[in-house]
C-alpha cells in the first residue's frame, strides 16, 4: 500500500450525551450539517487528511457514546489516542460540570501524555446559553488545557480546533523524534517508539498504532 | 461578536434539513455565465407547506466575514482546501444574491446522476436534459445523496448504475404496506406442493426436504380441502420423507467422490443447507387459528410460520401484541378485553406519576430529571427522517417521549439507556397506539433487559458468546479478529444492544424481529445472526487483511446494505451445521440452550419412524411460559448418514408416529 500521509494521528471525541461530538466531527469531516442526527451506538471513527506544515496529516477520529453506561466498553478504545476533544455544550450546564468527570476517565484510561482540549459547542444558541464562554475559558485554565467554543451548526471554529489539537501533537511528537535520536535521550515513552518505528517501516504505521 | 447563521438569514418557514458545504454551481439552464464557478452550500430544505426543495446558495449570499476565528488561535492558516462558509457582513448585495438561489423542488425532480468519482452531481425535472450541475470540491457528493435517498424513493437505472431516478417524490408509509402485500402470495395448493416436492428433491435434495417440512406445517395446520383427514397426509409424508433421504444419499456420495475432497485436519463443520425462506403468516390462517371464543390454538404451529416467513404487515398490529407476552395466547376475546382495559388504567395510573410531578418536586429529584434529559435528548433524534417522526412539533414525538418516560416510572431502577428509544420507535410506528406501544416496549425489553444492565455484564456476555460461536461456526474468522486485537467482538456491539436496528430498514427490522421473538430454532438466534452476517463478510475481512479499525469500519458500513431474507437463510443453515456437527461441544450446546451432553438423554420416542430419535430440550424461558401445545417444546432429531435434521414442530413427527 502506497503512503499517502506522513503521520497517522489517532483522535478521540467525548463528553456527554446530545452535545454534538458526531455533529463536530460530520462537519469536521464532509463539511456538512444534519438537522436530524441519531444518537452514537458503540463507537465510530471518520478520516481526514490534512496538511500542517507541508506534512501530510491523516486524523483517525473517534467518536463514542456519550451515555455514562457505555464507558466500560468506549474506554477500550482510548487506547493508543493520542489527542482528546472533550466537548460540552454551552446550553447544558450539567454536560460542563460533567468535564472534570471525562478529564478523569481519561487519565484512567489513556495514556498520560496525551494531548487535550476543551471544546464548547452550540455556541450557536445564544439564547439558551447555560455556560459563559468566562466559565469555559476559566476551566480551562484551571486544567492548563486550551479551550474554544465551537458551532458544527455554523461551521464555527470546528476546523481551527482540530488543526490546533493536530499541531500540538504533531510538535510534541518531533520534539520526541529529535529526543529519540539525540543518543542522550533514552527511550522514554510511547509516541517516541512509534516514531522509530515510523522512521524505519513506514508501510507498517497503521497495524502497528493499531495494536499499540 | 456578532454572527449569524445562513439558516437564520432565510425567511422563518423554511428549515434546512441536510446542508453540505462546498459545493460549487457548474452549470444551470437559463443563468448568466457569471454566475457560474461560484462556490455555495447544497441543502435539503423543508418548505413551510412541508414540502421539501434542493436549494443550492451561493456562500457571497452567506459568508464574506474574514478569519476572525482562526486569530485567537495564532496559527498559520493552512487549510486552504476549504471555503469559509459562514459569516457575519450581510452586503448590499443581498438581493441580488438571494435572486441566485437555485431551487429544485423535490416533487419535480425526475432523475440525478453522480459522476466524476463523487465529485459532480446533476440533476433534472425534465427527461433527457440534465439542468443543473454542481461540483463538489471534496469529492463527497455521495454524502448528499445518502440524505436525499431519506426524502425521494430513488431506483437505479439498469444502463448506469450513477443514475437514480425519483419513482416517488415524498416517501410516505404506505409505501410499505403496499409492498407488503406484494410480499404476500401464499397461493400454492397441496398437490403443488407434492409435485414439486416429488419433481424438485432429485436436483435440490437438501433444499427440497427442508421446504417440504414447510410446506407440510401448512399442510396440516392449514387444511387440506381436496383430502379426507390427517391420515392421507402422513402416509404421503412418510413416502415423501423416505424419497427424499434415498436422495440426499445419492448426492451426498456423489459429491464426495466426483467433485471435490475436502482434506483437513481439523474438525470441520458439515456442508450448510440451503434453506429457504417461507411466506409470511397470512391473515386467513391467522384467523382461521382462532377458536371460536377468540383463544389462539396451535401455538407452536404459529411460531413455527413466523419463523419460517415472518408476518403479513395487515395483521402485524395483532399478532406483535401476542408475540411480545402482552397478549397471552390462551386467552379468550373476552378476556383480552378485560385485560386491555386493566392495562391501559395501569398504564395511565404510572403516566400520571411524572405528569403530576411539580417543577418544584422535580428541582429537587435529580436522579429523575436526569433520567428525563436523557429521554428528551434521544426522542429528539430518533428515527427523524421517518415520515412518522418528521417535522417540529410532531405528535408522535411526544407521544415516544411519553411511553419512555412512563417507561421510566415502570423500571425506574433500569431507567433510560440509550438504544431504548430505537427499540420504541418500529412499535410505536406500527401499532400507533401508546397504551398497546408501551406493552410490547416491556416485552421486548423483557427479552433483551441485559443490553441496558448498569456493568454491561449482559452485553459482555453476549459477546463472549457471540465469539464462541464463530469459532466454532468459522473458526478461521475467529482466528483473523483475534490476530487483529478484535477478538472481543466490541464491533459487534450495536448490532447486539439494539438488536440490528441500526443495520436495517424499517420494513426490514420488522421483519427480523418478529422472526427473532419466536425464540425458534433454538435460544440465542440472534448470536447466529451475527455469525451469519460476518460469515458472509470473511472473505473480504481476511483476503484484505483488515487490521482492528477496518474491520470496524467494514462492520459500520454495512449498514442498510444487508439482505434480511438472506441473512435469515444462512443464520439458519449455520444453526443445521452446528447441529449435526459430530464434534459439538457443551459450551456451544448451551449457547444454543441444549442441555450439555452429560445429562442428555438420548430416548428412542418409540415412533415407528426410521432413524430418528428424540430428546427432549428446556427450551428457553419464553417456550416454557407458552404451555398450549405441550409442556415444553420438543426438538426432533432426524439423523440421516451423518446429517442432523431438527424438526422443531412435533406435529410432522406425530404424523409419523
Amino acid at each position: 500500500m502506497a503512503k499517502t500521509y506522513d503521520y497517522l494521528f489517532k483522535l478521540l471525541l467525548i463528553g456527554d450525551s446530545g452535545v454534538g461530538k458526531t455533529s463536530i466531527l460530520f462537519r469536521f469531516s464532509e463539511d456538512a450539517f444534519n438537522i436530524s442526527f441519531i444518537s452514537t451506538i458503540g463507537i465510530d471513527f471518520k478520516i481526514r487528511t490534512i496538511d500542517l506544515d507541508g506534512k501530510k496529516v491523516k486524523l483517525q477520529i473517534w467518536d463514542t457514546a456519550g451515555q455514562e453506561r457505555f464507558r466500560t466498553i468506549t474506554t477500550a478504545y482510548y487506547r493508543g489516542s493520542m489527542g482528546i476533544m472533550l466537548v460540552y455544550d454551552v446550553t447544558n450546564e450539567k454536560s460542563f460540570e460533567n468535564i472534570k468527570n471525562w478529564i478523569r476517565n481519561i487519565e484512567e484510561n489513556a495514556s498520560a501524555d496525551v494531548e487535550k482540549m476543551i471544546l464548547g459547542n452550540k455556541c450557536d444558541l445564544e439564547a439558551k446559553r447555560q455556560v459563559s464562554k468566562e466559565r469555559g475559558e476559566q476551566l480551562a485554565v484551571e486544567y492548563q488545557i486550551k479551550f474554544i467554543e465551537t458551532s458544527a451548526k455554523d461551521s464555527l471554529n470546528v476546523e481551527s480546533a482540530f488543526y490546533t489539537l493536530a499541531r500540538d501533537i504533531k510538535a510534541k511528537m518531533e520534539k520526541k523524534q529529535k529526543e529519540a535520536s539525540n543518543p542522550a535521550g533514552a527511550r522514554s515513552g510511547a509516541h517516541q517508539i512509534r516514531a522509530n518505528e515510523q522512521q524505519r517501516k513506514p508501510t507498517s504505521w497503521l497495524s502497528r498504532c493499531s495494536l499499540l | 461578536m456578532s454572527r449569524s447563521s445562513s439558516v437564520e438569514d432565510l425567511p422563518e418557514q423554511c428549515k434546512d434539513l441536510f446542508t453540505q458545504d462546498g459545493v460549487l454551481l457548474k452549470a444551470c439552464l437559463g443563468r448568466p455565465v457569471t454566475d457560474l464557478n461560484s462556490i455555495g452550500m447544497l441543502c435539503i430544505v423543508q418548505n413551510q407547506d412541508n414540502s421539501k426543495t434542493i436549494e443550492w446558495r451561493p456562500n457571497d449570499l452567506i459568508t464574506i466575514d474574514s478569519d476572525t476565528q482562526d486569530q485567537e488561535w495564532a496559527v498559520v492558516n493552512t487549510i486552504g482546501r476549504r471555503q469559509r462558509t459562514l459569516s457575519g457582513n450581510i452586503t448590499s448585495d443581498y438581493a441580488t444574491a438571494r435572486a441566485r438561489i437555485i431551487k429544485i423542488p423535490i416533487e419535480e425532480l425526475k432523475t440525478f446522476r453522480v459522476t466524476r468519482n463523487n465529485q459532480q452531481m446533476q440533476f433534472s425535472t425534465k427527461p433527457g436534459v440534465w439542468q443543473t450541475t454542481f461540483y463538489f470540491q471534496h469529492g463527497n457528493a455521495e454524502i448528499f445523496v445518502a440524505y436525499l435517498k431519506n426524502h425521494v424513493k430513488t431506483a437505479k437505472t439498469r444502463h448506469d448504475r450513477n443514475t437514480y431516478v425519483v419513482v416517488e417524490p415524498n416517501i410516505e408509509s404506505q409505501v410499505l404496506n403496499k409492498s407488503f402485500a406484494e410480499l404476500d402470495i401464499f397461493t400454492e395448493n397441496t398437490t403443488d406442493v407434492v409435485w414439486n416436492l416429488v419433481s424438485n428433491f432429485k436436483q435440490r435434495p437438501y433444499e427440497t426436504t427442508m421446504e417440504a417440512f414447510s410446506k407440510l406445517t401448512d399442510i396440516v395446520y392449514y387444511g387440506n380441502e381436496g383430502m379426507n383427514g390427517k391420515r392421507d397426509v402422513s402416509e404421503e409424508v412418510v413416502d415423501l420423507l423416505t424419497k427424499s433421504m434415498n436422495a440426499m444419499e445419492e448426492a451426498t456420495t456423489v459429491t464426495k467422490s466426483d467433485e471435490y475432497e475436502v482434506i483437513s485436519v481439523k474438525p470441520t463443520l458439515p456442508p450448510r443447507p440451503s434453506i429457504p425462506r417461507g411466506t409470511p403468516l397470512s391473515p386467513e390462517k391467522w384467523w382461521a387459528l382462532q377458536d371460536t371464543e377468540g383463544r389462539i390454538t396451535e401455538v407452536e404451529g404459529v411460531k413455527q410460520l413466523i419463523f419460517r416467513g415472518g408476518v403479513a404487515h395487515s395483521i402485524r398490529q395483532c399478532v406483535w401484541k401476542y408475540l411480545l407476552d402482552y397478549h397471552p395466547w390462551h386467552m379468550t376475546s373476552a378476556e383480552l378485553k378485560a385485560l386491555t382495559k386493566k392495562k391501559t388504567e395501569e398504564y395511565f395510573a404510572m403516566k400520571l406519576q411524572w405528569r403530576s410531578m411539580t417543577e418544584g418536586q422535580e428541582a429537587r429529584f435529580s436522579e429523575y430529571r436526569d433520567r428525563k434529559s436523557l429521554v428528551e435528548k434521544d426522542v429528539n433524534r430518533t428515527d427523524r427522517t421517518h415520515p412518522f417522526f418528521a417535522g417540529d412539533n410532531n405528535p408522535n414525538l411526544v407521544i415516544l417521549q411519553d411511553i419512555l418516560l412512563t417507561y421510566v416510572m415502570y423500571n425506574f431502577d433500569l431507567g433510560y439507556v440509550q438504544g431504548m428509544s430505537d427499540i420504541l420507535a418500529p412499535l410505536l410506528l406500527l401499532l400507533g397506539n401508546e397504551v398497546d406501544s408501551f406493552w410490547c416496549f416491556v416485552g421486548f425489553m423483557d427479552k433483551i433487559a441485559s443490553n441496558f444492565d448498569m456493568d454491561q455484564a449482559g452485553m459482555k456476555h453476549q459477546l463472549l458468546q457471540l465469539q464462541q460461536l464463530l469459532t466454532f461456526a468459522s473458526p478461521e474468522l475467529a482466528n483473523h479478529l483475534a490476530q487483529k486485537d478484535s477478538g472481543n467482538m466490541y464491533f459487534c456491539f450495536r448490532w447486539l444492544l439494539v438488536w440490528f436496528k441500526r443495520e436495517f430498514s424499517h420494513r426490514d427490522i420488522m421483519r427480523l424481529w418478529e422472526v427473532l421473538w419466536t425464540s425458534l430454532p433454538c435460544a440465542n438466534f440472534h448470536l447466529l445472526i451475527c455469525v451469519a452476517i460476518l460469515d458472509a463478510e470473511k472473505d473480504i475481512l481476511i483476503s484484505k487483511d483488515y487490521g482492528f479499525t477496518e474491520i470496524l469500519k467494514h462492520v459500520n458500513d454495512l449498514s442498510m446494505c444487508l439482505d434480511v431474507d438472506k441473512i435469515l437463510s444462512t443464520a439458519e443453515g449455520i444453526f443445521h451445521q452446528i447441529m449435526s456437527a459430530p464434534h459439538l461441544t457443551d459450551q456451544i450446546r448451551i449457547i444454543l440452550g441444549l442441555p450439555p451432553m452429560s445429562t442428555s438423554t438420548s430416548s428412542h420416542s418409540g415412533s415407528d419412524a426410521p432413524t430418528t430419535s428424540k430428546s427432549e430440550t428446556n427450551g428457553t424461558k419464553e417456550d416454557q411460559r407458552t404451555g398450549m401445545f405441550g409442556q415444553d417444546m420438543d426438538e426432533d432429531t432426524l439423523e440421516y448418514n451423518g446429517l442432523q435434521i431438527c424438526i422443531v414442530t412435533k406435529t410432522v413427527w406425530a404424523l409419523l408416529a
